[in-house]
C-alpha cells in the first residue's frame, strides 16, 4: 500500500483515538486538584491535591458504594452468564417438543425495550417487600435474552456433537458434560458476555435510580449522581472517583478485549 | 439424531431456570404494566380503570411526549450514521492497515463504551460549560465566541448527539471487526490478482459481505437509541438545568418517562407511555427492515 493512502488512513485513527482518551485523561488531571482550580483555565499537568481528594471520598463512605457495586455486579454476571449458557446448550444440542417455538419466543423479546416493564417491576418488588434491597438489582437480568442467543449460536458452532456423544459413552450425565466438556470449549463465548455483563450491570443507573433510596444502599453510578448535587463544591473529589470507579472496568477490559472480539467473531452475529 | 433423546425430559430441566425467571421478573412486570397502562394509579391510593384515555391522552394532548419522540428521533437520524461511518472506516482501517498494535487502538477506541454514564455526563458538563469548559477555550483561542452550550436549546442538542455518537462508535467498530473476520480471505486475494485496488475491494466486496451485520447493526441502534437517558439527564443535571435541558430541547422519550413516571408518580400514564414507545420503536424496526432487505432484491 502507497503512503498516499496511509497518511490519512493513520491520521483519521489517530485522531478518533485522541477524542477517544481526552475526556480520561482530563478525569484523571481533574482528580488531583483544589475544585476552585477547576474554574480558573485549562489544566493539562496533574496537580498536587491528590491525596486530599482522595481523603474526602473516603470519608464520603465511597468503598461502601464501591462495595455494592460489586456484590451486585458478580453475582449478577455469574447468575446470568450460567443461566445463558445452560440454555443455549439446551437449544444448542438436544432436540425437544417446543424447541423452535420457545427460541423464536426468547429472540422475539430481544426487541422489547427493558424499560417497558420497569414500572410492574418497581411494583412487584414493593410488593415482595424487596424495594430497598440488592436483591431487585441481583434477579432483575438473570434472564438475558441476548446471553441464552448468543450462547446457543456459539455452542451449535464450536462444540462437535461427537465429543458429546463420547462423553456420554463415558458414563457422563448430562450436567457433567454441561460442566466438563461444553464449558471448557466455550471458555471465549463465557469470557465475552462475562465481560458485557458485568459492564451493563456496573454502569446500571435507571434501575437503581428508581428501587433505592436508601444512601447505604447506592451503587457506584448513583452514590456519584445523588451526591453531586449535595456536594456541589468538592468536583474535583467526586471526578477522582469517577476516575477510580472506572478504573476497574477499563483494567477488566484491558485484559479480556481481545477475548471480546474474538469471542463476538466466534459468536453468532455472522447474521 | 442423537441417542440420549430418550431422556426427554433433561433439554426441559436445562431450560426452566431460564424461563422461570422470565416469567417472575421480566413477563409478569411487562404485562403488569400494561394492565397499568390502562388505568390512572399513583402507586399508592386505589386504581381507577380508563380504558384507552392516557393513550388518546398521549396521542392527541401530550405536547412533551411528541417533542419527545421527535428529540429522540432526531438524535437517532444523526448519531446512527456518524457512528457506522466511524465505527466502519475505524474497523476496516484497523484490519487492513494494522499489524500488532491493532489490538491497542481497538481497546482505545472502545473506552468510551465502557465508561460510567454518570462520568460522561459530569466530564462534558466541565468541558462544555459556558464559563471556564476547555471547549468554550479553544473557541476563544480560535477568535471564536463563547457559546452557551448546555444552556440553550440548539447547542444543548448537539452536546447531546456528540456524546451519543462518541460513546458507541467504538462499540460499532469491535461489531464490524467481528463482521470483517467472516469474510474469506480468498476474495480479497483473487481481486488482487485481478488487480482491483483497496478502495474497489471496499465497495465491490467488503460492504456487500458486511450487509448481515449492517442490519443487525441498524436494527439494535434504533431499539438502543430510542432507549437513551443516562448521558443527557446527567449531562443537564450536573450542568443544574431542567430535566430534558433548556426547553426541553433534548428531551428523550424515556427522560419524559421517568419524569411521569416517578417524579409525577403517574404509574398508569407512565406505563401508556412506555408502550407508546414499543409501538414506535417496533413500527421502525419494521420499517428499517423492510428497507433494507428490498436493497437485497434490487
Amino acid at each position: 500500500m502507497n503512503t498516499i493512502v496511509k497518511v490519512p488512513v493513520y491520521l483519521f485513527v489517530a485522531v478518533l483515538s485522541l477524542l477517544a482518551l481526552i475526556p480520561f485523561y482530563m478525569m484523571i488531571v481533574m482528580g488531583t486538584y483544589v475544585s476552585e482550580d477547576l474554574y480558573t483555565g485549562l489544566k493539562l499537568l496533574p496537580g498536587n491535591y491528590l491525596i486530599q481528594n482522595f481523603k474526602s471520598i473516603m470519608e464520603q463512605n465511597f468503598f461502601l458504594f464501591y462495595w455494592n457495586s460489586l456484590y451486585v455486579s458478580v453475582l449478577n454476571t455469574f447468575g446470568a452468564v450460567f443461566i445463558s449458557a445452560l440454555t443455549g446448550f439446551a437449544f444448542a444440542k438436544y432436540n425437544f417438543k417446543g424447541k423452535k417455538t420457545l427460541y423464536y419466543f426468547i429472540l422475539g423479546t430481544l426487541m422489547i425495550p427493558a424499560q417497558l416493564g420497569l414500572i410492574g417491576f418497581v411494583v412487584e418488588m414493593r410488593t415482595l417487600g424487596l424495594a430497598n434491597t440488592l436483591y431487585p438489582l441481583i434477579i432483575g437480568g438473570l434472564a438475558n435474552a441476548f446471553g441464552v442467543f448468543w450462547m446457543t449460536q456459539y455452542i451449535s458452532g464450536s462444540v462437535p456433537n461427537e465429543i458429546i456423544e463420547s462423553g456420554r459413552l463415558d458414563g457422563c450425565s448430562d450436567l457433567g458434560i454441561f460442566f466438563r466438556i461444553v464449558v471448557p470449549v466455550i471458555r471465549p463465548a463465557v469470557i465475552t458476555l462475562f465481560l458485557l455483563f458485568f459492564l451493563w450491570s456496573w454502569n446500571n443507573y435507571l434501575t437503581p435510580l428508581v428501587l433505592i433510596n436508601k444512601e447505604s444502599l447506592y451503587t457506584i453510578p448513583l452514590a456519584i449522581s445523588t451526591l453531586g448535587s449535595e456536594y456541589r463544591t468538592d468536583y474535583s473529589a467526586r471526578i477522582l472517583a469517577l476516575a477510580i470507579a472506572t478504573i476497574p472496568i477499563l483494567i477488566l477490559f484491558g485484559f479480556g478485549s481481545k477475548h471480546l472480539i474474538r469471542g463476538l467473531v466466534g459468536g453468532s452475529i455472522k447474521g | 439424531m442423537m441417542h440420549w433423546n430418550s431422556k426427554k425430559l433433561v433439554p426441559y430441566a436445562l431450560i426452566t431456570p431460564y424461563f422461570l425467571l422470565y416469567l417472575l421478573f421480566s413477563l409478569f412486570p411487562i404485562l403488569f404494566s400494561l394492565t397499568l397502562s390502562f388505568t390512572s394509579w399513583d402507586g399508592i391510593t386505589t386504581k381507577t380503570f380508563v380504558g384507552f384515555k392516557n393513550y388518546i391522552q398521549i396521542f392527541t394532548k401530550d405536547p412533551l411526549f411528541y417533542k419527545s419522540i421527535l428529540n429522540t428521533m432526531l438524535i437517532i437520524v444523526i448519531t446512527i450514521p456518524l457512528e457506522i461511518v466511524f465505527g466502519l472506516l475505524l474497523a476496516v482501517f484497523l484490519k487492513d492497515f494494522f499489524g500488532k498494535s491493532r489490538s491497542v487502538f481497538q481497546l482505545i477506541n472502545f473506552f468510551p463504551y465502557i465508561t460510567t454514564p454518570v462520568a460522561i455526563g459530569i466530564i462534558f458538563q466541565i468541558m462544555f460549560d459556558w464559563k471556564t469548559g476547555t471547549v468554550n477555550l479553544i473557541v476563544e483561542k480560535l477568535g471564536g465566541h463563547a457559546v452557551n452550550w448546555l444552556g440553550t436549546a440548539t447547542p444543548a442538542r448537539i452536546v447531546v448527539i456528540i456524546i451519543a455518537a462518541w460513546v458507541s462508535y467504538g462499540y460499532k467498530m469491535v461489531l464490524f471487526l467481528s463482521g470483517l473476520s467472516t469474510i474469506p480471505e480468498e476474495l480479497y486475494e483473487s481481486a488482487k490478482i485481478d488487480g482491483a485496488k483497496w478502495i474497489h475491494s471496499f465497495f465491490y466486496i467488503t460492504l456487500p459481505m458486511l450487509k448481515p451485520i449492517m442490519i443487525f447493526v441498524v436494527i439494535t441502534s434504533i431499539i438502543n437509541g430510542f432507549k437513551l437517558f443516562d448521558e443527557p439527564q446527567l449531562l443537564f443535571q450536573t450542568a443544574s438545568q431542567p430535566i430534558g435541558g433548556p426547553d426541553h430541547a433534548a428531551m428523550t422519550v424515556v427522560i419524559r418517562y421517568y419524569e411521569v413516571a416517578f417524579q409525577n408518580f403517574q404509574f398508569g400514564y407512565g406505563s401508556a407511555i412506555a408502550y407508546s414507545l414499543f409501538i414506535i420503536i417496533a413500527i421502525f424496526s419494521f420499517l428499517s427492515l423492510k428497507v433494507m432487505n428490498r436493497g437485497e432484491e434490487a
